[in-house]
C-alpha cells in the first residue's frame, strides 16, 4: 500500500505506539523504530510488522521526519519535548497511560481495559470479569495515535506548521465502550455479565448455539424478514415446528415471555445441531439470516474470504484495508 | 489558532447506525463538514436505539445513542428511493472530498452512485466503504452486525474462559474498531489525494479489523483461551474486593512490582515463595488463589490508591457508572456536555487526543432533516426548487 507514500515517521515505543507506527509502515511510510521496550517474539512480530529499526540518535532522525510518536506509557524521554519543539514542521504525538495534566500512573493493558467499563459485561455472573482477547488497550490506544498522526498531517498542509497532539490510553479504551455508560446516565441501569445472553428489555437470547461440527453465532432479533427466511429453510427441511405459524411482524422479542423464548429456541438448536457449520453459513449467505460460523482462531488466516482478500502474509495480518483503484473488485 | 485539524474538508456521510457514523463522528469533531443524508422513509437505525431522553421512543430526535454517534454533523433528508433524489444527491457528491457509506451489498450500484459515477461527478473523490467482510472476496455479498465480525475474525473463539464454548459479549466490538480503521483509511487515502491529485475507493470490513487488533494472538497462536493471564506478566488478573461486584485488575510487569504488591498486601511470606516471574507463571492458579485471600476484605478503592502509590498497575474494574462518574476521564474533557434541543444537556465523548494548535469541538447531533434549507441551497437548489421537491417527497 502506497497511501502514505513518502512520509517519514520515527517511533519511541512502549506499548501503547508500537501497532501505531506498524499501521503507518503498513500504509506505505518510511517508519523508524528508535526505541522500543521490551516484547515477545511474537508480539514483536505482529506489533513492530513494516518498522525498521535504528540505534541513530535522535536528533538525526528527528531531521526530515514528518512525525513523531512519543510513547510514554512509563516515561519521558529527558528533553524530548524541547528537541521535537525544535522541528517547526514535526507533528509530535505524544502518548500517555492516563490524560496529559491528570497526573501520572503505571498501567498495563489490563488495567486500561478494567477501567474502560467494558469488562464488567464480558463472561459470566459467576466468575470474574474478564477481558476481550489480546491486548485491546493498547490497540485501541494505537490506532486512535495513528489517526491523531494522519490529522496532524493534514493540520500541517493547512497552517504550514507541526504541532504537539497528546493522545490518551485511559480515554482510548474507555470510548471503545458506547453502551454502558449512556446506559446508566440516562436510565440508571447498570450492565453485568450475562454469559452468553444478550438481554434487551424483559428478556434474553441466546448468541452462541452449538451446530454439528463447532458453534455459530446467530439470535432471535425483531428482522421479521430474517426470522422468515430462516423458517423457509427450516420448513424446507421438516424442521420449523410452531416456528412456521408465528407471524414474526406482530412480535418484539424485547416484549415476548423468556419460556416462549426458550421454546422458540430449542427448535432452533434442534435444527442447528443437525447441519454443520459450512452448510449453515452457506445458507446465511444466500438467504440473509445474520447467522456466521464461529472459526476457530487458527482457521482464519486460511479461510476464503481472508485468502481472497490476501489479507494475512506469512501468517500475520497484513495490509489494514482495500484499496481498490478501478472500483471494488 | 485554527479550529479543527480537518477544516475545509467536506464529507458526504450516506451511512448509519454505527460502523460508519462513528468514522464520520471522528471527522466532523475535529472540524470537517459531515452531511449525514438520511430519509424518513428508512429511518438510521440508531434513531430508534435506545437509551431515549424522556423514555420518548417515538421521538426520531429522543436517542442519546444516535445523539452519542452523530455528534457535529449536519442532516439532510433525501429519498434515494426516488430518481431525482438521486440527482440531489450526486449535487453532494460534486460538492464533498469524502463520501462514506455502509450500505448492503450493491446498494450504492443500484441507485446509481458506482464508484465510476462517482469519479465522473467529483473528479479526485473518495469513496469509503466499510462493511461486515469487505466488498470483495466470496462474503461480499454477506449482510451480517458486528458479532459476525467477531465470529469469523476469531474473537469469540478466543474470548472467554480456558475450556468453556466461545463467549460473546454484548457488544459489538466490531463496530467500534471498524469505524475506527474507516476514519484511518480516509485519512491516508486524502493524503495521497494532496499529493497525487488521484481519488481512491477505501474498503475496510470489520472482520478485518477484528483480525488487526488481534495481531498478537495470531503470532502466538494459542491453543487455549487467554482469558486473563499474560504469556510474560504474572501475576496478572482480576480479582475480589470487599462488597458486591467490587474488583481489581493487578498486573505485575516486573519483580519490583511483586515486592510492591507483596508489601501492600502485608505478604512478604509470597514473595519469597514465588520470587520471580517464571516461579510466579508456575504458580498459576495458586498465585491468584492466594491473593485472592488477601484481596476480598480490602476496599477496592483504597486498595487501588495503594498499589497505584507503590508503582504496582493497578485498576477497579468500573461498571456504567464508575465509567460516567471517572473524576481523570471527566477532568480530561473525555465527555463534553452539549445542549441538544430535543435531548436537553447530555455528555458526549469526546476524541481521545487534544492539538495543541488545531483544536476540535464537540457539537450536537442534528435533529432529522435540520440542514436541509442550508445544505440543498448551497449546492445549487433554489427555494422554490427545495420547496417542491420536499412537497413531493423527494427530499424527506
Amino acid at each position: 500500500m502506497t497511501l502514505l507514500s513518502g512520509s517519514r515517521v520515527v517511533v519511541l515505543a512502549d506499548h501503547l505506539a508500537d501497532f501505531a507506527g506498524s499501521m503507518l509502515a503498513r500504509l506505505g511510510a518510511e517508519v523508524v523504530l528508535a526505541g522500543a521496550s521490551e516484547l515477545t517474539a511474537p508480539r514483536a512480530a505482529a506489533w513492530h510488522k513494516g518498522m525498521t529499526r535504528s540505534a541513530a540518535p535522535l536528533a538525526e532522525l528527528l531531521d526530515g521526519a514528518d512525525v513523531l510518536l512519543d510513547d510514554r506509557r512509563t516515561d519521558a524521554r529527558k528533553g524530548i519535548d524541547a528537541l521535537a519543539a525544535g522541528y517547526s514542521r514535526l507533528v509530535h504525538v505524544v502518548v500517555t497511560g492516563w490524560p496529559e495534566g491528570q497526573g501520572t500512573r503505571p498501567v498495563t493493558d489490563l488495567t486500561l481495559m478494567a477501567q474502560s467499563g467494558l469488562m464488567t459485561v464480558i463472561g459470566t455472573p459467576d466468575r470474574p470479569p474478564l477481558r476481550l482477547p489480546g491486548e485491546q488497550a493498547y490497540a485501541l490506544t494505537a490506532i486512535q495515535t495513528a489517526t491523531a498522526a494522519l490529522m496532524g498531517l493534514r493540520a500541517r498542509r493547512m497552517t504550514g506548521s507541526g504541532q504537539r497532539i497528546a493522545v490518551s490510553a485511559l480515554q482510548s479504551a474507555a470510548l471503545a465502550n458506547y453502551r454502558e455508560a449512556v446506559m446508566y446516565e440516562h436510565t440508571g441501569r447498570i450492565g453485568h455479565r450475562q454469559g452468553n445472553m444478550l438481554v434487551r428489555g424483559k428478556s434474553g437470547v441466546r448468541q452462541i448455539w452449538p451446530c454439528a461440527d463447532g458453534y455459530v453465532t446467530w439470535s432471535i432479533i425483531d428482522n421479521p424478514g430474517m426470522m422468515r427466511a430462516l423458517v423457509r429453510v427450516m420448513q424446507a427441511e421438516d424442521a420449523a415446528g410452531e416456528l412456521a405459524e408465528i407471524d414474526w411482524d406482530a412480535i418484539l422479542v424485547a416484549d415476548t415471555d423468556q419460556a416462549v423464548i426458550e421454546r422458540w429456541q430449542g427448535v432452533v438448536e434442534a435444527f442447528f445441531v443437525r447441519h454443520d457449520r459450512q452448510t449453515l453459513a452457506q445458507w446465511s449467505l444466500e438467504h440473509g439470516w445474520g447467522l456466521s460460523p464461529i472459526m476457530r482462531l487458527s482457521e482464519v488466516p486460511d479461510s476464503p474470504q481472508m485468502q481472497a482478500r490476501g489479507m494475512f502474509e506469512d501468517g500475520l495480518p497484513g495490509p489494514l484495508f482495500a484499496v481498490h483503484p478501478g472500483g471494488a473488485a | 489558532m485554527t479550529t479543527g485539524a480537518l477544516t475545509g474538508l467536506k464529507v458526504a456521510d450516506f451511512s448509519w447506525v454505527g460502523a460508519g457514523p462513528r468514522s464520520t463522528k471522528d471527522l466532523a469533531d475535529n472540524g470537517a463538514t459531515v452531511v449525514k443524508i438520511e430519509s424518513r422513509r428508512r429511518l438510521d437505525l440508531g434513531r430508534r436505539s435506545p437509551p431515549f431522553a424522556g423514555g420518548d421512543r417515538r421521538n426520531h430526535d429522543a436517542s442519546v445513542f444516535f445523539a452519542q454517534t452523530n455528534t457535529s454533523k449536519k442532516s439532510v433528508t433525501i429519498n434515494l428511493g426516488d430518481p431525482r433524489g438521486v440527482e440531489v444527491a450526486k449535487r453532494l457528491v460534486a460538492w464533498s472530498d469524502v463520501v462514506v457509506e455502509n450500505f448492503g451489498p450493491g446498494y450504492m450500484d443500484r441507485i446509481g452512485l458506482d464508484w465510476a459515477t462517482l469519479q465522473q461527478v467529483r473528479p479526485g473523490i473518495i469513496l469509503a466503504s466499510v462493511s461486515v467482510a469487505g466488498r470483495s472476496g466470496p462474503l461480499a455479498g454477506f449482510r451480517g452486525y458486528g458479532n459476525s465480525a467477531a465470529a469469523y475474525s476469531g474473537h469469540c473463539d478466543m474470548t472467554g474462559w480456558p475450556g468453556s464454548d466461545p463467549h460473546m459479549p454484548p457488544f459489538a466490538y466490531g463496530d467500534v474498531v471498524a469505524p475506527m480503521m474507516l476514519t484511518v483509511a480516509i485519512l491516508s487515502a486524502l493524503e495521497q489525494r494532496d499529493r497525487t491529485g488521484e481519488g481512491c475507493h477505501v474498503d475496510v470490513s470489520q472482520i478485518e479489523a477484528m483480525v488487526h487488533v488481534a495481531g498478537d494472538l495470531f503470532a502466538e497462536m494459542p491453543q487455549e483461551k487467554p482469558a486473563n493471564s499474560d504469556p510474560v506478566m504474572a501475576p496478572h488478573g482480576v480479582y475480589p474486593c470487599a462488597g458486591e461486584e467490587a474488583w481489581i485488575a493487578i498486573a505485575c510487569e516486573d519483580d519490583a512490582q511483586w515486592w510492591a504488591l507483596c508489601g501492600v498486601l502485608g505478604a512478604g511470606d509470597l514473595s519469597g515463595r514465588w520470587p520471580d516471574a517464571a516461579a510466579r507463571h508456575t504458580a498459576g492458579e495458586e498465585l491468584d488463589a492466594a491473593l485472592s485471600v488477601l484481596t476480598t476484605a480490602q476496599d477496592r478503592d483504597a486498595l487501588e490508591a495503594s498499589l497505584v502509590a507503590a508503582g504496582v498497575p493497578a485498576g477497579a474494574v468500573l461498571d456504567g457508572k464508575g465509567l460516567s462518574e471517572h473524576p481523570a476521564l471527566n477532568a480530561a474533557g473525555h465527555f463534553v456536555t452539549v445542549d441538544h434541543p430535543v435531548i436537553g444537556a447530555a455528555k458526549m465523548p469526546a476524541p481521545p487526543y487534544t492539538f495543541s494548535a488545531t483544536p476540535g469541538t464537540v457539537g450536537p447531533s442534528p435533529c432529522l432533516g435540520a440542514d436541509n434549507a442550508e445544505v440543498f441551497a448551497e449546492v445549487g437548489l433554489t427555494e422554490t426548487e427545495i420547496a417542491a421537491l420536499t412537497e413531493e417527497g423527494v427530499l424527506a
